[in-house]
């Protein structure tokens, strides 16, 4: 009984959904060791399967401690405008770890709409 | 997740689907003490299932001993548990032989 890959990569990606809103919940209850065990899982499952993590909870878990980023209650998000690098910066307040997310594109093509007003002009 | 109306666990790939988060009930062991035994599946290893009963209680079951039942929305399915040998990881490319070669 072979399973075709394409079926196994979307097992998994259903796996992956449910362990996270598990260890959501498990962290809603308090239950921290359960949640990282979850989280665990879910990634050994993502390289197991050769699926990426899905980018919805990418940005939701701290890599370093393994546990749920809730926006604005464990964690704080913000832009930096570096000059090298611009990036969102979510800093997890269990751990102090800090996920950059780069936006050089998106401040480029700010850069750039700002130069054709003035050309208008 | 992408079609939300059909149910994402079925009888069909329950053996490399997710167990973590089901109902469970326990229909025959070889160990009597555990036949009877309703509740949540918390965690898996290689050859255990950990059940958290309804009181609260964690009892870790060997998956080889025992039959389990599994609920799936308003459907029941009767699994053996020698077939759910497997790290949780590993249970998803697992080959599974035919059991009933009809």
């Amino acid at each position: 009984m072979g399973y075709s890959k394409r079926r196994i990569k979307k097992i998994a990606l259903e796996r992956i959904d449910i362990l996270m809103n598990l260890a959501e919940e498990a962290y809603r209850k308090g239950e921290l060791d359960r949640m990282r065990r979850y989280i665990e899982l879910s990634r050994r499952i993502a390289m197991k399967a050769r699926v990426s993590f899905p980018k919805k909870w990418k940005r939701r878990i701290c890599k370093k401690c393994l546990t749920v980023l809730i926006y604005g209650e464990n964690c704080k998000v913000r832009t930096v405008s570096d000059k090298n690098c611009p990036h969102v910066a979510i800093k997890c307040l269990n751990c102090g770890n800090v996920i950059k997310i780069p936006m050089v594109r998106e401040k480029k093509l700010k850069r750039k709409l700002k130069r054709m007003k003035k050309e208008d002009k | 997740m992408r079609s939300d109306d059909a149910p994402m666990i079925t009888p069909q790939n329950i053996l490399r689907h997710e167990l973590i988060g089901l109902d469970v009930e326990i229909l025959e062991a070889s160990n009597p003490s555990l036949v009877g035994i309703k509740g949540r599946v918390v965690d898996e290893t290689r050859n255990t299932l950990v059940i958290e009963k309804y009181d609260g209680r964690e009892v870790v079951v060997p998956k080889d001993v025992a039959v389990f039942k599994f609920k799936l929305g308003d459907k029941y399915v009767k699994v053996i548990g020698s077939l759910l040998i497997g790290r949780p990881e590993d249970r998803l490319k697992k080959k599974i032989k035919n059991i009933y070669p009809y």
